[in-house]
């Protein structure tokens, strides 16, 4: 198991007055290689659970295991750089995320921190730019001379660069256009397939991921109301809006099917081109019977 | 970094404290604030303790928030003491050591110091516990206006107070987020030995300012798409209110200071 969370509560400022709860008994078993969503309205405890993930933040109550660490509420955590090599984390506002003095810096501060060597730590740096469809005339540039879907890419780049077992991503396509954004979803996924990376993602765009997600997990009011696979989802979709989520519309139009066509049991088809695909096999059996009937 | 920085955060329990306007607080603030300095005597301080307490506990704050609002300067309010028992000296000799030795007032100096500073601060901390930084930027605002005549612009001292009091909650956070940006990626401050704490610590002030500048540009031309102009004439969404409630609140203070003069005189 990648990831375990028994019981895990989260409490910011929790020994004072001002203290407020994020999360609240949430348990969470994740296999390695599998891509998660994570949705919820704002304010839900997303951010707060990913950096649980990553030890930056340590739970009040409960356990977490990511890999072979395991952190106990209330008790002095172990050493966190090895979980750190291992557990990749792009935070939710990249342009708080760069703080070299110039890209390449900021690209090569993860490697060299946790080992390589300065030019094993470039060449990884280079690849991740590349990876993310950057120039890499950039690496020179300050990161605030970036624009800010480019401080996105290169935020996520430079925990592309540690290459990590676990990528955890905080609405990595927030500020992305949509090119970008499904460029961005499918080199998660192949590193997913490929590589055998875990990858969390954190979004509010449902629909975007739901071709590529093997998991969900729907978070309100710092719990976690619903886990389970894309075809639970689909099947749970009427209670998002309780959740102060919309009903992605590809389900929405796949639950139109399904109840027209009978086809509750079939592997919901999400993508566009899988509906157009599915639609048009429904129409031509359709027509086929009409024509067998005339 | 910001759960440990206290004074500045409200802490609403919706005690009559709270309610008051907030010129009363500040008028009573200074007042007090010059009776911590001026007191030279024990029974002078005892009596100013004693006042704090009553009106911590009318916040109906927990003590103990209070304490913790000093404890930032705790290293700060032990040097005091130390310095203050090694340079005064005089009275009885309480512990000797060789040539060196610890009189007793070089030790009361040192506990009077400790003490205002500790006064000084966990009271003034009332301040900002009960009251929103945009309801002490109006009062603020409010007793600076008698002196425009004399050439102070009270609402640009206002607007720069109440920015100012916002942008330190929003640059701590930013700070925290980098250094937890920096702890993700191996160099978590905690783990780091001294030296590689210090790094840490010089390449945050960089981002910091530059934050905190992006931050500044971006409010200003915020307000200024809004209409916002200095001078502009305006009313208020809430006009602040002096009733009898805050004249028995600075009278009480008023009150503090005579007893306290009459202590010292005696």
């Amino acid at each position: 198991m990648a990831i375990q969370l028994e019981h895990v509560s989260y409490t910011y400022d929790a020994r004072s007055l001002l203290r407020q709860t994020a999360l609240q008994d949430v348990n969470l078993e994740l296999a390695e290689g599998l891509l998660t969503g994570i949705a919820g309205a704002s304010g839900s405890g997303k951010s707060t659970l990913l950096q649980l993930l990553n030890g930056i933040l340590l739970p009040t109550e409960g356990t977490v295991r990511v890999l072979d660490v395991t952190l106990i509420a209330g008790r002095k955590p172990p050493k966190l750089a090895s979980l750190r090599r291992r557990v990749g984390l792009v935070f939710q506002f990249p342009e708080q995320q760069l703080f070299a003095a110039t890209l390449e810096e900021d690209l090569i501060f993860g490697p060299l921190n946790f080992g390589a060597s300065p030019e094993d730590a470039a060449r990884r740096a280079r690849k991740a730019v590349g990876q993310m469809g950057l120039d890499e005339a950039l690496l020179s540039r300050h990161p605030l001379q970036l624009s800010g879907g480019q401080r996105r890419k290169a935020a996520i780049a430079s925990v592309l660069a540690m290459d990590p077992d676990i990528l955890v991503l905080d609405e990595p396509g927030a500020t992305l256009d949509q090119v970008s954004r499904m460029e961005l979803t499918q080199l998660l996924h192949r590193l997913c397939r490929e590589e055998g990376k875990t990858v969390i993602i954190v979004t509010h765009r449902l629909d975007e991921l739901l071709p590529y997600a093997d998991l969900w997990m729907i978070m309100h009011e710092g719990r976690a109301v619903f886990q389970g696979t894309t075809r639970g989802l689909v099947d749970e979709a009427r209670q998002l809006p309780g959740y102060g989520l919309s009903v992605p519309q590809p389900i929405q139009y796949w639950l139109e099917l399904e109840e027209a066509y009978g086809l509750q049991t079939e592997e919901p088809c999400l993508s566009p081109s899988g509906l157009a695909e599915r639609l048009t096999q429904l129409a031509f059996t359709e027509a086929k019977k009409a024509r067998a009937y005339a | 970094m910001r759960e440990k920085l206290l004074i500045g955060r409200l802490i609403d329990t919706g005690s009559p404290v709270h309610r008051l306007d907030p010129r009363a607080k500040m008028t009573a603030m200074l007042l007090y604030a010059v009776m911590v300095m001026a007191a030279r005597s024990w029974p002078a301080l005892l009596c100013l303790t004693a006042f704090s307490v009553l009106i911590m506990i009318l916040t109906r704050i927990p003590l103990r928030m209070y304490l913790k609002a000093t404890r930032p300067l705790r290293v700060l309010m032990l040097f005091i003491l130390i310095v203050q028992c090694l340079a005064v000296k005089g009275g009885s000799v309480l512990v000797a050591a060789g040539s060196w030795h610890l009189d007793s007032a070089g030790l009361a100096a040192g506990v009077y110091a400790v003490m205002r500073m500790g006064l000084l601060v966990s009271f003034t901390a009332m301040l900002t516990f009960t009251t929103s930084p945009g309801q002490l930027n109006q009062a603020l605002e409010g007793m600076l206006r008698p002196f425009e005549r004399a050439g102070i612009p009270a609402e640009r001292l206002s607007l720069m107070t109440g920015i100012a009091l916002r942008f330190i909650p929003a640059i701590l956070d930013e700070a925290q987020t980098i250094m937890k940006a920096q702890a993700s990626r191996g160099a978590d401050l905690k783990e780091l030995p001294w030296k590689g704490k210090a790094r840490m610590l010089t390449a945050l002030l960089v981002p910091v300012t530059v934050g905190a500048f992006r931050r500044a540009e971006d409010l200003t031309a915020s307000m200024e798409s809004r209409g916002y102009r200095i001078g502009a004439p305006r009313t208020r969404y809430r006009p602040l209110v002096w009733g009898q409630g805050e004249t028995w609140f600075v009278g009480a203070f008023v009150l503090m200071c005579l007893v306290v003069i009459w202590i010292g005189f005696n």
